[in-house]
């Protein structure tokens, strides 16, 4: 019988979103593997953390530790090794957030488990996980299998496993000392440097032009500039683009960027990555042009061009302008 | 400081159209140009700046077919010291673990205080070959990390976050630090830098050279499978606006203007 384990994730005495999607994620697995299901939370205090976990999970395991005030993934992979080496089988999950890409890879080496990313959906096939993620820039789906392997770790996709709160668990609250009490990280966390604000805020922004590495290695900027004045709107981009110093990191869209709500929003030369889109929330008109018509922008996109933008941006912005006269 | 610095040769997916390979294990990469994970650059560039400041030596590796020389002989005209090149037949459909394993092999003996990564490769997009190799080298590491600062036997640097956020770290050394795309402006190479390590040798060590054996490489060494790959379905998708640029753009105006997206 395979064991599900979900790890929490939390910052600033909160518990993350990834957290309740892992749950989601995990309470399927075990009931697809028949296996019990506990929720791991290592933490400096539990507060009421743990009892928000056992509203929605039969048992949460709590480690109390001074190493756990912030995320660290050198104490936490010591920690979960001493809890986890001798549960096979076991399935462990996780959100495939920032913090735990630091964590997933090395904690795999130390479970001697096989590991999967970013999954955006897992299924159980005779008895045998299988998970779904994507490759090649984004742009193909594989499905995954984990051999015959009895330890395995998966994180998952963020917003791929939508929570749906029961508040029913009743589950048991057991706090165990801490494996690795006392013991140095050689990993410390210092202090949070928040994000850095700018002139233009394109978080309250209705309208949006979004530029992608599809704008070229050296671009005219004017151009856009002139597009998204004639537009009434503001200029925001893709990840590559602040890369580049093209713009500054305060108009770049994305999870690890600012989250827009637009009315509208015009991506040009955007390929649409997963973590670019999820920066766009409400349901905005979103209107692509790119010239791959296989980008997946497109399946987010209401209306798109297929084109070059040498093209298709200066034809715009005359059109624009001739409508508003 | 001594650094190794671990690069991926991928094949462009960006912009190129794909297609499923027969028996959907793989996409045709025949007809694919492949170069250095842009991730990569970025690291060669960071461990060449950290030398050109505190001095030492960098190192770069990568476990890939006969191509990849190009990679690591640029890689020398940036800046770096020594390239190795891992290939043996036999590493052939290794996943990530074996990967890391083959990197962890050759890396063993050699002094170091830093391995820099990248965060994710453009291929497989899984990010885990930097943080399994640390684990099995039993050094700390930390992923999408920038503003990397080594002193005394530490490393102090900036983790990505997400929303904006980041946080200030410190690590002792050695360890493994995967880097953030835009941390630095990798540098122009020119021609002449490139003729000028021309004739450096970069040697290629086989299995056997690094001590392993079939079963710890490849697919037998690996531990998950790519069972099926599939482009994703259409679904919805956008309303593909046809005609030349003049018309689509046209077109795209009025929609615009109708939407309220003509402030
Ligand atoms: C942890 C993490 C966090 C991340 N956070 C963010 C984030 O917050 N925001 C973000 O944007 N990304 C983020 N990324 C990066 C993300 O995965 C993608 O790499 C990035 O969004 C790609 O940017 P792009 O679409 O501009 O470039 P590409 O993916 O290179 O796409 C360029 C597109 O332009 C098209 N194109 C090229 N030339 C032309 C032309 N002449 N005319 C028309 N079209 C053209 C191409 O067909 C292609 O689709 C993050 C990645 C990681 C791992
Ligand atoms: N075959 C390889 N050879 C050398 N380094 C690699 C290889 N595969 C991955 N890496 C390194 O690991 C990072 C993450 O890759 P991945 O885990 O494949 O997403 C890359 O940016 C490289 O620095």
């Amino acid at each position: 019988m395979t064991q599900i384990f979900v790890l929490a994730e939390h910052r600033r005495q909160k518990l993350r979103d990834a957290t309740w999607e892992a749950v989601e994620a995990g309470r399927k697995l075990a009931a697809d593997l028949g296996g019990d299901l506990t929720c791991i939370l290592l933490t400096d205090k539990a507060g009421g953390m743990a009892d928000d976990l056992a509203k929605e999970c039969p048992k949460v395991l709590v480690v109390e530790d001074p190493a756990f005030d912030n995320f660290n993934s050198d104490a936490a992979i010591k920690t979960l090794r001493a809890i986890l080496q001798d549960k096979a089988p076991f399935m462990l999950v996780m959100g495939n957030s920032n913090s735990m890409m630091d964590l997933a890879p090395g904690l795999s080496v130390a479970l001697d488990a096989a590991l999967a990313t970013d999954c955006f959906a897992l299924e159980v096939q005779d008895g045998k996980p299988l998970a779904f993620r994507q490759m090649y820039s984004y742009k193909v789906n594989a499905k995954v299998s984990f051999k015959d392997a009895e330890r395995i770790v998966v994180t998952l996709r963020g917003g791929a496993f939508s929570f749906n709160p029961t508040g029913a668990a009743g589950g048991a609250v057991e706090k165990i000392a801490s494996p690795t009490a006392g013991e140095a990280a050689r990993k410390r966390f210092l202090n949070y440097v928040e994000a850095e604000k700018g002139d233009v805020d394109i978080a309250s922004a209705d309208i949006i032009v979004s530029l992608g590495r599809g704008i070229g290695d050296e671009p005219d900027m004017e151009i856009f500039e002139s597009l998204a004045d004639a537009m009434g709107g503001v200029l925001a981009c893709s990840r590559p683009i602040v890369d580049k110093n093209l713009l500054p990191k305060y108009h770049q869209v994305g999870t690890s960027g600012v989250e827009v709500k637009p009315k509208v929003y015009l991506a040009l030369g955007i390929s649409g990555a997963f973590q670019h889109v999820g920066g766009i929330k409400g349901s905005p008109l979103i209107v692509a042009v790119n010239k791959d018509a296989r980008a997946p922008i497109f399946r987010v996109a209401q209306y798109g061009i297929v084109g070059n933008l040498n093209d298709v941006v200066p034809a715009l912005e005359e059109k624009i302008k001739e409508i508003k006269g | 400081m001594d650094i190794i610095v671990c690069l991926k040769w991928v094949p462009d997916t960006s912009e190129a159209d794909l297609a499923i390979a027969g028996g959907a294990k793989d996409i045709e990469k025949d007809d694919l140009d492949y170069d250095i994970n842009d991730w990569d650059r970025f690291a060669v560039e960071e461990a060449v700046q950290i030398k050109e400041k505190v001095g030492g030596k960098v190192t770069v590796v990568s476990v890939a077919p006969e191509d990849a020389e190009e990679m690591l002989r640029e890689s020398l005209a940036r800046g770096a010291d020594e390239a190795f090149h891992l290939w043996d037949d036999a590493f052939e459909e290794s996943d990530g673990f074996a990967v890391a394993r083959i990197l962890a092999k050759f890396i063993k003996d050699r002094p170091f205080d830093l391995i820099l990564t990248g965060t994710l490769a453009d291929d497989d997009c899984t990010g885990q070959v930097g943080g399994m190799l640390a684990a099995m080298l039993g050094v700390p590491g930390a992923v999408l990390v920038s503003a990397i600062e080594p002193a005394d036997g530490k490393v102090k640097f900036k983790k990505e976050l997400e929303g904006g956020l980041y946080e200030a770290v410190e690590m002792d050394l050695p360890s493994h630090l995967a880097v953030a795309t835009g941390l630095n402006e990798p540098r122009f190479v020119s021609i002449r830098a490139v003729r000028k390590v021309a004739s450096m040798e970069i040697p290629i060590l086989d299995m056997e050279a690094l001590g392993l054996e079939e079963s710890q490489v490849g697919s037998a060494g690996s531990k998950i499978e790519v069972e099926e790959v599939a482009m994703p379905p259409e679904g919805e998708g956008a309303e593909i606006i046809g005609g030349g640029a003049e018309e689509a753009a046209a077109r795209l105006a009025e929609i615009l203007k109708e939407k309220g997206g003509i402030g």
